[in-house]
């Protein structure tokens, strides 16, 4: 079967090469299941637990910034999470949607975007900066005001990502790993006890948009990822894990999140 | 090399120092649900000085007596029992223990007082051809008043369906609304119903919530406007609003949005209060606790947690009942004749 897949890989080899390395897009868009922790002490003092959804959507292409060393990285992740108490009988439902815009410094003349075929070296790692903007709500299904509690921030985050080119029977196989995390920015909470009556029916704000930061908002978010090439297309699957925390205004926050994730990847080229 | 260490360095710590935001307690245990159940209403009960006050309750005196009748050997009804006592202690309509096989309640805001509502007998006054706008039953009486029986705020009583019911009762010389009994519902909607009895913004109350654990941790209070309707019928004629003590929440609001509206009398027993707005939170259990976490003061930053006196105070008359006449709705009629 690898000896059928070969020629075809070389074809495309041959492709990518002759456009320049800022003209090539990588795609990806993969599909998750797993397990999810929520907590909200604004709804309840008590964990949440039950199965996370997730998709996410991902474009990556070198620009010629740095004299061609800078990547960028564009992330679309939305989320919905079904969760229980711990005595199985209150409903709680979590999920927003997360986007993000990210410029890697690429290191040792890397590229992290195609490194089977552009890189020198096997490993691969580039870091940079970037900004998200997310969305979210959770809802928990009981009677009585205030069943829902609105999530958003938009936030500077660090991240980290680092490549690593595996050749098995002469297939690549190419693991990635990627770790964020937000370093300041926006976020809005209601006040410990402050009801949206008061916020949106009376417009009575109470420090609800607060400068978020590691102290309050310890989040961070891992994706390892496992690319197998399958004629033009390629394979991804990986593990992804979300620890979104806050603690603003004395109420406490977290969504943790285990994903196995699966989907395609594919390199287009722009003109 | 060394750049791509200090980023190996750097994400290493980054995971190091995350520190995890971890639920507090969490105990299913007699105890456990009891320590949870106290420690719920301390952090967020919005009541306790109030409390104190009125009824002379100490929150820190009620753990100490409440907690000896706590043993893992007691059964789930017994654990029940206990707990609702002792959120009875708050004399608190908004503060409920919800189990799936019963509801802990304190209701003393109106079982302890004369009911001064018979429904048979209001019913007369509807007849059978009265009209409904969203839950708001409506007819014109012979002596050419309105009659407005508003039973519950649950129902979503909209400007239109306001303005509809007023405009046909245009032609009436005088209204009277009847919230006998109604135990509240949707806080904007008795707002937005009393809006069409002002032509100007007018204060009807502050507003102050929580903000920290603390007992007295609580936001300076805001004030609370009532504003005119912007769309459909400001009713402009003279207006009787009929109360008992079973007029409570968000009703108890709607009261106390009336009384500061012009050509507005408020008639009959003093309202049974529940000026907290509620919140809810659970136990470790599963069982539902919900409290008063939101204060709501009048005009002048009183509370109206225990009720709201009307302007003139009425008691249902024996003789009457034996006629089958309200007496609430003939003395609102004789009242309004009397100012036209």
């Amino acid at each position: 079967m690898a000896f059928l897949l070969l020629p075809s890989l070389c074809a495309l080899a041959q492709d990518t090469l002759v456009v320049a390395p800022n003209k090539e897009v990588l795609h990806s868009t993969m599909i998750g299941v797993g397990s999810a922790n929520v907590l909200d002490t604004y709804l309840s003092p008590y964990n949440y637990k039950g199965t996370d959804y997730r998709i996410q959507r991902e474009t990556q292409r070198m620009t010629l910034l740095w004299s061609g060393r800078v990547s960028n990285q564009s992330f679309i992740d939305v989320n919905f999470a079904t969760t229980k108490n711990h005595a199985r009988n209150i409903k709680e439902y979590a999920g927003g949607i997360r986007y993000s815009q990210g410029w890697f410094y690429n290191f040792m003349g890397g590229n992290i975007v195609n490194p089977v075929e552009r890189s020198k070296s096997r490993f691969n790692i580039a870091a940079g900066l970037g900004a998200s903007g997310y969305l979210g709500v959770v809802y928990i299904d009981r009677s009585g005001n205030n069943p829902a509690q609105a999530k958003a921030d938009l936030m500077i985050d660090a991240s980290v990502m680092a490549t690593y080119d595996m050749v098995l029977w002469r297939h690549h196989y190419l693991w990635r790993y990627q770790v964020s995390s937000p370093l300041m920015g926006i976020a809005f909470s209601p006040a410990y006890g402050q009801s949206y009556y008061e916020a949106f029916e009376l417009k009575q704000h109470d420090h609800n948009f607060l400068f978020a930061y590691p102290g309050n908002m310890p989040s961070m978010r891992h994706r390892l990822t496992l690319d197998i090439p399958i004629r033009r297309y390629t394979l991804r699957m990986g593990y992804v894990a979300q620890f979104n925390q806050s603690m603003f205004n004395h109420l406490k926050y977290h969504s943790w999140t285990h994903d196995f994730v699966i989907g395609f990847n594919k390199y287009l080229y722009r003109r | 090399m060394k750049k791509i260490h200090s980023l190996i360095f750097f994400s290493f710590l980054l995971l190091v120092f995350h520190s995890c935001v971890k639920e507090d307690f969490y105990d299913n245990t007699r105890r456990g649900n009891y320590e949870a159940l106290w420690r719920i209403m301390n952090e967020h009960y919005c009541f306790f000085d109030y409390k104190k006050q009125e009824l002379g309750v100490d929150w820190d005196d009620v753990h100490a007596r409440y907690a000896y009748k706590i043993n893992e050997d007691m059964t789930n009804t017994q654990l029940f029992e206990v707990l609702c006592e002792m959120l009875s202690e708050l004399q608190d309509g908004h503060v409920n223990l919800a189990a799936s096989f019963d509801f802990g309640r304190n209701w003393s805001f109106y079982e302890d007082h004369p009911e001064n509502y018979n429904d048979s007998i209001a019913k007369l006054y509807l007849g059978h051809n009265y009209s409904i706008a969203s839950g708001l039953k409506y007819v014109t009486l012979p002596d050419n008043i309105g009659y407005v029986r508003c039973e519950s705020f649950a129902e979503g009583i909209g400007d239109g369906n306001v303005s509809a019911m007023l405009n046909a009762l245009a032609s009436c010389n005088a209204l009277i609304i009847d919230v006998r009994g109604n135990g509240g519902g949707q806080l904007t909607k008795a707002q937005a119903f009393a809006s069409h009895f002002t032509n100007e913004k007018i204060l009807v109350g502050y507003v102050s919530h929580k903000t920290g654990k603390g007992r007295n941790d609580f936001s300076s209070p805001k004030a609370v406007n009532l504003d005119p309707a912007s769309n459909g019928i400001r009713w402009q004629k003279p207006v009787v609003v009929l109360t008992n003590r079973a007029v409570y929440s968000a009703a108890n609001d709607f009261v106390k949005c009336m009384k500061q509206c012009p050509n507005v009398t408020i008639m009959g027993d003093q309202t049974g209060g529940g000026s907290g707005m509620p919140f809810n939170s659970e136990l470790p259990n599963g069982w539902t606790v919900r409290y008063s976490a939101v204060v709501f003061y009048d005009k002048d930053m009183q509370h109206t947690e225990f009720g709201i006196q009307p302007d003139i105070f009425l008691e249902m008359s024996g003789a009457d009942l034996m006629q089958k006449k309200d007496t609430y709705i003939e003395k609102a009629r004789e009242y309004l004749s009397k100012s036209e």
